[in-house]
């Protein structure tokens, strides 16, 4: 059965490309992807984790307000009951950062994975298929199926 | 559904005051004490009259910084150290959704500590006062640039603070940046915005108007942009603008960049009424940057050539660290002086590149296409057409968030790397207009070896940032 993943852009955030992208790339690779969008709030993503039985939530975010926007995040996901993989991905600070040291706080925050904006989705991918233990062969039988 | 006609005075008025209450600094708006502080600013801050008596593209980049004596030293530094001729204030996400409580908690923490929480400055939290002491520190008009689909309050505080131009407009601001505003809605909360520029206009202060040429800034193709940049100048005028600069952003090809922007001045001039002055603002590349200064700068280099032989009345310029958020001030400065080595050392030459006349009477045909679709779809009324063809798909633009667009169409580059349609939807464009872009992209899928596909897009989309043009794929990779 294919795995359901959900995409969005978090806060008020509306760079669109890269979820696109990402989109496609997770579809051909044999997931059900529900892609929220731009301008997702936390409780949309909790509440499109919850109604469809999603296994992993994306959260992308290009314009620097990452941190204000995922404060409390894995809190709502926990009280919502669910066991879900997380990842952050984009440009995550305002600034010129440090990004071990960006990956290292959203690490802190509880997410699984933090990717920076120059990620090929294929890497997301295959992280992806090791964290929800899919081997490559399973994810194209789905497509296949699907 | 909102009309393309001008706001009564009243009615501006009666909408004022209700947006007063938004937020408190909204109360500190007085329209003549805000004339008379216009009226005080030497030649030298008024943005209208610097841009449209220059004799050569006047560079402005972008920055802001939540704190304000952080923003008047960033601008100040931008003045001195970059050269910049017009400055900007880039407004934070925040306030761009009229969050302005979650406004308020960002620049309160970029207060308390070294880091900036914000990515711009909150102009509607500093309020009127503090927008003045940025005008009065710094020696260069100041514009503000932002994204917000409803920037009534914004215009309201940061014009009665001073500023006399402002970027944006109900499509531009709408379709690349938002996901549930509608076009009616803002349209109409446009008309506002515009109507007070007029406002400012009747009273002896022009204040320039910017619509945001780029648009989703990915691979936009030039007809697209244009035709939203005449529908915006329309409306603007009809509300009173004066001052009106159409923008473009660089795809990167030479020629279709130099077309795309003497389409924009000759069909800016032809749409646009008499008593407005038109400008014309090339923005450097919008896409994914390389992540290496040095190749950045090279991408930089290539917007101040094809400004100087372009020639717009503005550029705006990018940092060397752009593929990375906000620049440092040694970065964004590095930008400026970047774009202008390469306009003085290539301004003067008599350059000549075949092909710009027929690019150009390609792009100006497409346009006149959408333009005469929208005119049908609102039997003569700009603001209703607009919505309705933006209903049918006859208008689109690609890679929209916005639920008000379509979405369909799909770019590619073609075999020379010029912006091409590869998918259409429903856009108002001729058959014999999609051949020639069907034939084009058609000897670029076959030299590669490979199907027209979303793969050929998502290669365009990183090619710039891989160091390349063209998304190359297969066998021809080598030559």
């Amino acid at each position: 059965m294919p795995r359901t993943v959900i995409l969005g852009v978090i806060g008020s955030d509306a760079h669109v490309v890269g979820i696109t992208i990402l989109e496609q790339a997770l579809s051909a690779a044999g997931f059900d992807v529900v892609n929220l969008g731009v301008k997702t709030s936390q409780a949309d993503f909790v509440d499109a984790a919850q109604s469809h039985d999603a296994e992993a939530v994306l959260v992308s975010s290009l314009y620097g307000h990452a941190r204000q926007d995922c404060e409390g995040f894995h809190d709502r996901i926990a009280d919502a009951g669910l066991d879900v993989c997380t990842y952050v991905g984009g440009n995550l600070a305002v600034g010129q950062d440090e990004f071990e040291q960006t990956r290292e706080r959203f690490r802190e925050m509880g997410f699984d994975r933090v990717f920076d904006a120059e990620t090929d989705p294929q890497e997301a991918i295959a992280a992806l298929r090791q964290d929800l233990q899919l081997t490559a062969r399973e994810a194209e039988r789905a497509r296949v199926d699907s | 559904m909102p009309r393309d006609q001008r706001l009564a005075g009243e009615e501006l008025q009666r909408l004022a005051n209700g947006l007063r209450d938004e937020w408190h600094t909204g109360r500190e708006v007085d329209f003549e004490e805000a004339i008379a502080f216009h009226e005080s600013l030497p030649p030298g801050k008024q943005f209208a009259p610097v841009l449209e008596s220059a004799d050569r593209p006047l560079l402005q980049p972008r920055a802001g910084v939540p704190c304000l004596e952080a923003q008047i030293d960033l601008l100040r530094y931008l003045e001195q150290q970059g050269g910049a001729d017009l400055l900007p204030t880039t407004i934070d996400s925040y306030t761009r959704d009229n969050e302005y409580e979650k406004a308020e908690e960002g620049l309160a923490a970029s207060r308390n500590s070294d880091e900036d929480a914000l990515n711009g400055f909150p102009a509607v939290n500093h309020g009127v006062e503090d927008c003045r002491r940025l005008v009065r520190a710094l020696d260069t008009p100041i514009e503000v640039r932002h994204g917000t689909p409803d920037a009534r309050l914004l215009a309201m505080v940061t014009l009665a603070g001073g500023f006399q131009s402002f970027e944006g407009g109900p499509i531009s601001y709408n379709i690349p940046y938002t996901k549930g505003h509608s076009l009616e809605e803002t349209i109409t909360h446009w008309q506002f915005v515009d109507r007070l520029c007029g406002a400012y206009a009747e009273r002896g202060v022009v204040v320039n108007r910017e619509p945001f040429g780029p648009l989703t800034g990915t691979l936009v193709p030039p007809a697209i942009a244009i035709a939203v940049m005449l529908v915006e100048g329309l409306l603007a005028a009809t509300q009173g603008v004066r001052s009106l600069t159409l923008g473009y952003g660089q795809v990167g090809n030479v020629v279709q960049d130099v077309a795309a922007l003497r389409a924009l001045g000759a069909l800016g001039e032809e749409y646009l009424p008499d008593d407005v002055t038109v400008t014309t603002v090339f923005h450097e590349w919008m896409g994914g940057f390389p992540p290496d200064e040095a190749r950045a700068s090279g991408v930089i280099g290539l917007g101040g050539v094809t400004a100087a032989v372009a020639r717009p009345d503005k550029v705006i310029t990018k940092s060397p660290q752009e593929f990375q958020g906000v620049p440092t001030k040694e970065a964004n400065a590095a930008g400026l002086r970047t774009t202008r080595q390469l306009i003085d050392m290539t301004i003067e030459q008599d350059i000549d590149l075949a092909g710009i006349d027929e690019e150009q009477r390609l792009i100006e045909q497409t346009t006149r296409a959408l333009m005469d679709a929208i005119d049908r779809h609102g039997d003569g009324d700009v603001a209703q057409g607009v919505i309705r063809a933006f209903e049918s798909g006859a208008m689109d633009v690609p890679f929209a968030p916005s639920d008000a667009a379509a979405g369909a169409v799909l770019p590619a580059r073609d075999d020379d790397g010029r912006v091409r349609m590869f998918e259409f939807g429903d856009l108002a464009v001729p058959d014999e207009i999609r051949e020639i872009h069907e034939n084009k992209l058609g000897k670029r899928a076959e030299r590669e070896g490979r199907a027209q596909s979303f793969q050929m897009v998502a290669d365009d989309v990183d090619a710039i940032s891989d160091g390349k043009l063209i998304g190359r794929r297969g066998e021809t990779d080598a030559d």
